[in-house]
């Protein structure tokens, strides 16, 4: 599966340096915003709690999938974080989280491949082998070549 | 068991896939025959067909909208659920499901 159209190593960090959910959103958004993947922090964040607002997105062993679809996003992409440490997160086991994907959909995507991609890479999150190869991994390389693997 | 069901989250980008996965790998893994149809934002896709509808024991419904396509269903024991049931704990659902129709 070729990821490179949504997934870059530039917007990998796996030393966020975090206390909580809104300074590690910070984090990965300004990586969106770097890589030009969105233009307006300002409307992505709304966005983003928008969702939030609509139900958890911890899903669960450390996990986390904010998401924003919106008109600020100039290409769909992920940014994706591990905290040093576990941060609060409201999540569907009710513990806290440590890898952070954060999705970034443009409004008008709706049935291009890259939606798609996002939820071939969503899938994979419900493999706990995947989950505690991601919790562990050393350097961003892994993180891509890990989502990379064909089930 | 044979059972169908449906994943469809609100924004259908994300939840959706996962709880699909979830059932599926739940599914394998108890030795049941499963299909799940996804309808998110890029559409349905592995979309249900009519001879495995035909077998189900069950369908399961794990949606947090309302879903399309509820009409194949008819006279068949359905399981209405949200995504985040199908993505914590899918299978104690089977589980249950299974206790339930005494299969």
């Amino acid at each position: 599966m070729d990821l490179s159209t949504v997934i870059d190593k530039n917007r990998i960090n796996l030393a966020v340096d975090a206390n909580n959910k809104e300074e590690a959103l910070n984090i990965l958004i300004d990586m969106l915003v770097k890589s030009g993947s969105i233009v307006s922090k300002e409307v992505f964040i709304k966005d983003v709690y928008l969702r939030e607002a609509e139900g958890k997105t911890g899903i669960g062993g450390g996990i986390a999938i904010p998401h924003g679809k919106s008109k600020t996003v100039v290409q769909t992409s992920l940014a994706i974080g591990r905290t040093k440490k576990p941060i609060f997160w409201e999540s569907l086991d009710d513990e806290p989280v440590q890898f952070i994907i954060l999705f970034a959909v443009r409004d008008v995507d709706s049935t291009t491949v890259h939606v798609r991609l996002l939820g071939e890479i969503a899938g994979k999150l419900a493999d706990e082998e995947i989950v505690e190869q991601l919790l562990t991994s050393k350097k961003a390389e892994d993180v891509i070549s890990i989502f990379s693997q064909d089930n | 068991m044979n059972i169908v069901g449906i994943a469809a989250c609100t924004s259908g980008i994300a939840h959706t896939y996962i709880a699909k996965e979830k059932l599926m790998k739940a599914g394998q893994a108890l030795n049941h025959t499963i299909h799940i149809e996804t309808q998110g934002t890029i559409g349905t896709e592995n979309e249900l067909l009519p001879q495995d509808i035909a077998a189900a024991d069950v369908v399961i419904i794990a949606a947090d909208i309302k879903v399309g396509g509820r009409d194949r269903f008819a006279g068949k024991k359905i399981v209405d659920i949200p995504t985040h049931i199908a993505i914590k704990s899918p299978k104690a659902l089977l589980n249950k499901i299974q206790a339930e129709l005494g299969i």
